[in-house]
């Protein structure tokens, strides 16, 4: 069986991928690239040249085209030799037209021009753009640079082969001294004193690759991490998947214990530092904390992360679809063609018919002259704040709960045991707890996991009109502003959730029911 | 009777030839077919059950009334959304301000909106759109599906492929595909039609096909296919009249859900640029908390639930209707 739900989970993955690739067909290559900037605010402030070159370093930066500034391929030609540094300088500057170029620099030019159109790119020469015959307008000065678009299926194998990013000792190219790992069992962290284990690395990203602390899970590791590529203006140069799972919120200041001994009330979280290259030479509150250049740290944040948000409020509302819809249910069904049942059946038509929208809308409203908060407050949160988020997401689930529950049920009163089993003198109410209860469980249970993914994912609507800080939001978020790595995160997020739930959900099945048996041998 | 008894002829007296006496007449195939039975027509059945509910001629009533409003109304009247913007004193206007300002007419009976254009004909405009997004969806989605359901279940080797793009389809929300392609492409009506369009129909197609591999091995279609009917017209006669109740069944939870979608779509700030419930909705968010403001934000809010029931209640008993098992 183990081998079954393997290969179900392997073939589950290969369609996961092939809906990624079409996703990101569909926003990398029919999309216009310049719409990622729809929200960028240097990019407006910038004009002329200096704006298309911003656009090809962010395009670079964003991993959709190879961009080459002239200037670049000169220090490279410097660096190995080629040239000298008193040529470079000679013709670093290009004329302001290609014919205002001196001779020595055409050459260079048409090198440059020769070298990289061999190798496919597409090379591009900006003209000066003048304000006055004699004066350069702003960021209008000349430009020569080379580049080429990156294939889309060069694009989906980084992105693949880049989720799973394995940290180790050879990390950071620069010079850093003995590379290695240390074990410790007293985290220098907690001052050095504590009973806490932990390994630190020295060349790797990350300086903590194993830690322990008080949040759950209590032990972290750094050795893997999730890639889903890089936001672009959602949570800018953040990755999608760390936008998911980062906490939120506002900043929980406590001692902490810097590398120099220097001891803080500070919200800067030493477990997750990383390596910046130079970073401690340039800044001088570094150099006061900091004995290397692991400084890039995160900080503590009081509140969930999105999918935590997420999670609590579709789990709650399942759970609580479940508590009140499974005995209404069973009521209907046992109460079959009375007052009871038709008015179950009016409810769950009602709510199959209205818009999602419309009665989301509504309980909002209703929540909001009951003097519930009815918008989600990280600076303040409350209990109270879940309530009607939860409500609105479990009012549409208990119904479907009370429609199959009562079908399970009627089915099975309807079937020849259960006539049997009255025959033989069995109490009524034995015939539902024993008999009919646990055959009409059996789909109900195989369906808990999928309701959990399917409020998930409903959770679209939800986040949008109560303000949750959640993953649907973020979704909604990312498309508002064209930004596709979060995009196809998210998607990758959600694919993977619904392959595992709908294979958990064929476990939970078979652990309910001794019959059912997922390999043909056992049969 | 007695007489012609007495009068009994015996065939060899007449001195005839068999080839003389008998003629061998070719097979009526349509007699064959022929049995003895009440006269049953399907349709005449389904009207007849579908009407013996009285309250299903109240609901048919109401679908003709929402007919009535969202595609002839609008092109009687007009509606010109940007009319009174210029008056200043025309805005959110509650139903009984908006009467006294304008005079009684049935446009002002729900009060004015942001612009000052009257709620009542904004609904019913956006309604027009909404409603021929959600039909138009649910004639393209149903067709392919049926049409591709049916291949589906009988075909092994399709069914293979097809589970396949099911599972590719499946593991991605539909609202994720919807959003990344209206965002992509320009969002008009054509694009939302077909965003809407382009995996909907496999989730019909899917139910459809399990369906029809439950009906298609049992034993009647067996005796029809030892009999030498075609799978087609297995599929066409023998099968199809089993779907039609289920069919129906099934497209009274989608139109709804397609209506819900679009105005979902649109909320997020995804919809088309033109006048829908769901955008007038995304328009008058801030209307719904404002005091005096709210006839704008609920009246579309309670038509659109309004339509959405009465065409769910119209699919479902008429679902009800087409079974043949309740045709007793």
């Amino acid at each position: 069986m183990v081998k079954y739900f393997f290969k179900r989970f392997f073939r589950g993955c290969i369609s996961v991928v092939i809906a990624i690739a079409l996703i990101m067909l569909m926003v990398f290559s029919w999309l216009d690239p310049t719409l990622i900037f729809a929200e960028d605010e240097q990019y407006t402030k910038l004009s002329n040249n200096q704006k298309t070159l911003y656009t090809y370093q962010k395009w670079e930066e964003y991993d959709y085209l190879d961009y080459v500034p002239y200037t670049d391929w000169l220090n490279a030609k410097t660096a190995s030799g080629e040239i000298t540094e008193e040529e470079r300088a000679a013709v670093a500057a290009i004329g302001r037209t290609a014919d205002a170029d001196n001779a020595e620099v055409a050459r260079y030019v048409a090198e440059f021009t020769a070298e990289y159109e061999a190798q496919g790119y597409t090379v591009v020469r900006l003209d000066a753009v003048m304000a006055t015959p004699t004066r350069i307008a702003t960021g209008g000065s000349q430009t020569l640079f080379a580049f080429q678009n990156t294939p889309l299926l060069v694009r989906m194998l980084n992105f693949f082969t880049g989720i799973l990013d394995f940290d180790n000792i050879h990390y950071v190219q620069e010079d850093i001294g003995e590379r290695g790992l240390t074990f410790t069992l007293h985290d220098p962290a907690y001052g050095g004193e504590k009973f806490a284990p932990a390994i630190m690395g020295n060349g790797t990203l990350h300086k903590y690759l194993l830690y322990v602390d008080g949040s759950f899970p209590y032990i972290h590791q750094n050795f893997v991490k999730i890639r889903l590529g890089t936001s672009y203006s959602v949570n800018k140069g953040v990755d999608a998947f760390d936008t998911m799972v980062m906490p939120q919120g506002n900043y929980v200041r406590s001692t902490t214990y810097y590398p120099t001994g220097v001891v803080e009330e500070s919200a800067d979280d030493l477990h997750s530092a990383t390596y910046l290259a130079g970073s401690r030479e340039l800044n001088m509150v570094y150099q006061g904390l900091y004995t290397d250049d692991y400084t890039n740290v995160d900080l503590v944040k009081d509140s969930g992360s999105r999918v935590a948000y997420s999670f609590i409020v579709s789990i709650i509302a399942s759970a609580l679809a479940y508590i009140v819809g499974l005995p209404l249910g069973i009521l209907m069904a046992k109460r079959k063609d009375t007052w009871v049942d038709s008015l179950g059946n009016a409810y769950v038509v009602i709510i199959m018919a209205v818009p999602g929208l419309a009665y989301t809308l509504m309980l909002k409203a209703i929540g909001n002259k009951l003097g519930l908060p009815t918008t989600f407050s990280l600076d303040n949160p409350t209990t109270l704040m879940y309530i009607m988020p939860i409500l609105s997401s479990a009012i549409g689930a208990i119904a479907g709960e009370m429609k199959w529950m009562r079908r399970y049920m009627v089915d099975q009163m309807n079937s020849d045991y259960v006539k049997f089993a009255r025959s033989e003198g069995l109490s009524e109410r034995e015939i539902f707890t024993k008999h009919i209860f646990k055959n009409a469980a059996i789909p109900i249970v195989h369906g808990i996991p999928g309701a959990i993914t399917g409020a998930l994912s409903g959770a679209i609507i939800l986040e949008q009109v109560y303000l949750i800080p959640g993953v649907g939001g973020l979704l909604v978020q990312a498309i508002g502003a064209y930004d596709n790595a979060v995009i196809v995160g998210v998607a990758l997020f959600y694919g993977v959730l619904f392959i595992i739930s709908a294979i958990l959900g064929d476990i939970l099945m078979a652990v309910m029911d001794p019959r059912i048996s997922y390999t043909s041998k056992a049969r | 009777m007695a007489v012609a008894q007495a009068e009994t002829i015996d065939l060899r007296d007449t001195g005839l030839s068999d080839a003389e006496l008998f003629e061998r007449i070719p097979q009526d195939t349509a007699a064959v077919e022929k049995i003895t039975a009440p006269r049953y027509s399907y349709w005449h059945s389904v009207f007849r059950v579908f009407f013996r509910k009285k309250t299903n001629i109240l609901i048919l009533a109401a679908f003709a009334f929402i007919i009535v409003f969202t595609y002839v109304y609008p092109a009687v009247m007009g509606y010109d959304r940007y009319g009174n913007i210029m008056d200043s004193t025309a805005k959110h206007l509650t139903p009984w301000a908006a009467i006294e300002k304008f005079g009684f007419s049935i446009r002002w009976i729900f009060g004015t909106g942001a612009s000052g254009q009257s709620t009542f004909d904004a609904m019913w405009y956006g309604a027009r759109i909404s409603l021929s997004l959600a039909l138009l969806c649910t004639l393209i989605n149903f067709t392919i599906g049926i049409v591709v359901g049916a291949i589906w279940g009988f075909s092994k080797r399709v069914d293979v492929f097809m589970n396949e793009v099911r599972n590719v389809v499946s593991n991605v929300p539909g609202t994720l595909i919807i959003s990344v392609w209206v965002l992509v492409f320009s969002p008009s009506f054509s694009t939302l039609l077909f965003a809407m369009c382009v995996t909907g129909w496999i989730g019909i197609a899917y139910s459809l096909r399990t369906q029809v591999i439950i009906i298609r091995d049992r034993e009647y279609n067996l005796a029809s296919k030892c009999l030498g009917s075609s799978t087609v017209r297995i599929a066409v006669k023998n099968i199809l009249p089993f779907m039609i109740s289920f069919i129906v069944t099934i497209m009274a939870t989608q139109i709804p859900a397609y209506i819900a979608s679009e105005a979902f779509l649109s909320y997020i700030g995804l919809g088309i640029s033109d006048t829908t419930l769901g955008k007038i909705l995304y328009n008058a968010q801030s209307a719904m908390v404002t005091p005096g403001w709210g006839w704008e934000f609920w009246c579309p809010v309670m038509l659109s639930a309004f339509i959405s029931v009465v065409l769910f209640l119209i699919g479902q008993n008429l679902g009800d209707a087409a079974d043949p098992r309740t045709h007793m």
